[in-house]
């Protein structure tokens, strides 16, 4: 690694330069680095403003929607104007403002067991910020046969749930063996969200996220922090690696193919 | 005994509020509290139990730990211990 902050990086990322924790070889790591943000919703929106703010070099963003008035309470990158253009064409926009040292990957498509396992190798990181749990589970998977953590979270309603899934820690199915069937655990749409709760939760993915990329600190690596927006408590539940987890246990998985990402998203044996 | 039951996401809705103390037998087990649950609260009905264990779609935590890494449905408890039922959310 060369460092090679021009005086103007030095300007704008001085207050991570004079941290020890950071420092100019830190940021030079955030420079060089990469994320891949999955959805760029109310999670999203959070985790790729302060990613690009930061200045990860390279964030790739996928998500296959448009812009719609009622996610504007929340998806803070997207504001009324760009009502009806793509999502991930929004986020470059924003971020092409905010940073000119990051470089935007859109990819607009929905990620599927043909893309997934190729845009997640292409990134240091993932944040998996999307709203359906096929998606969640694809993700895991394909992160863990390619060694790529993921900075994991979820909400609903003015709850949230967050964890770190490194390489080396418990996977998303060792935690969650089963997604719930559909239609029981409802969609944002569904049941509503309180708009900042994203913010907080996303918040705190862009936090794991930098922390990976800077290989300092402690991740929420077998941790579950639960955050209740209503009573303002944040706990943590410790979980582990289940031995007979079909993606890192002891006979694990080595391609997702042929793997039903619908309905309980389970692997069989 | 008395404990501490907590619910997350959708099974907070089912009982209309996050945290309730219930009374059991001295001895009673982790199933039984849950079928209890289950009985008492129309929404958790079919929820949380299936062929007399845990439903593969819940997690059942005794005191912050993972009752599936303790002995699942016949895990003891002893008065004051908490259980929280949680789902896996997904929203984004």
């Amino acid at each position: 690694m060369s460092l090679s902050l021009d005086s103007t990086q030095l300007d704008r990322y001085s207050r991570h330069i004079i941290m020890d924790e950071v420092g100019p070889e830190g940021q030079q790591k955030l420079l060089d680095g990469s994320a891949l943000v999955v959805g760029a919703g109310g999670l999203g929106a959070p985790v790729i403003q302060y990613l690009a703010a930061a200045g990860v070099g390279r964030i790739g963003v996928v998500d296959d929607d448009v812009v719609e008035r009622s996610n504007l309470q929340r998806q803070v990158i997207h504001a009324d104007a760009d009502v009806g253009i793509p999502k991930v064409e929004s986020a470059k926009k924003f971020v092409e403002r905010l940073n000119p040292d990051v470089t935007v990957e859109a990819h607009e498509t929905r990620l599927d067991t043909d893309n997934v396992e190729e845009l997640v190798a292409d990134y240091d990181v993932v944040v998996d910020a999307s709203d359906n749990f096929p998606t969640r589970y694809m993700v895991n998977d394909a992160a863990r046969i390619h060694d790529v953590p993921v900075a994991h979270g979820a909400i609903y309603k003015f709850e949230g749930q967050v964890t770190t899934l490194t390489p080396d820690g418990p996977c998303y199915r060792c935690l969650f063996r089963e997604a719930p069937e559909p239609g029981t655990v409802p969609d944002c749409a569904t049941t509503g969200v309180l708009g900042v709760l994203p913010g907080t939760v996303g918040c705190i993915q862009a936090t794991e996220a930098m922390k990976l990329l800077l290989e300092t600190g402690d991740v929420l690596e077998g941790r579950l922090l639960f955050y209740d927006a209503m009573d303002m408590t944040f706990e943590t539940v410790p979980y582990r690696e289940n031995p007979d987890c079909p993606v890192c246990g002891e006979s694990a998985i080595d391609s997702i193919e042929g793997i039903e990402y619908s309905g309980g998203c389970t692997i069989a044996d | 005994m008395r404990l501490e039951l907590r619910f997350f996401a959708t099974f907070r809705e089912a009982v209309g509020t996050k945290t309730i103390e219930r009374e059991y037998e001295d001895g009673a087990l982790v199933g039984d509290v849950l079928g209890a649950l289950e009985d008492e609260f129309d929404g958790l009905e079919g929820q949380i139990l299936q062929n007399g264990g845990l439903k593969p779609q819940i997690n059942v935590l005794k005191n912050g730990r993972e009752v599936l890494h303790m002995a699942g449905v016949e895990t003891e408890l002893e008065d004051g211990d908490t259980l929280s039922v949680f789902p896996p959310v997904a929203g984004g």
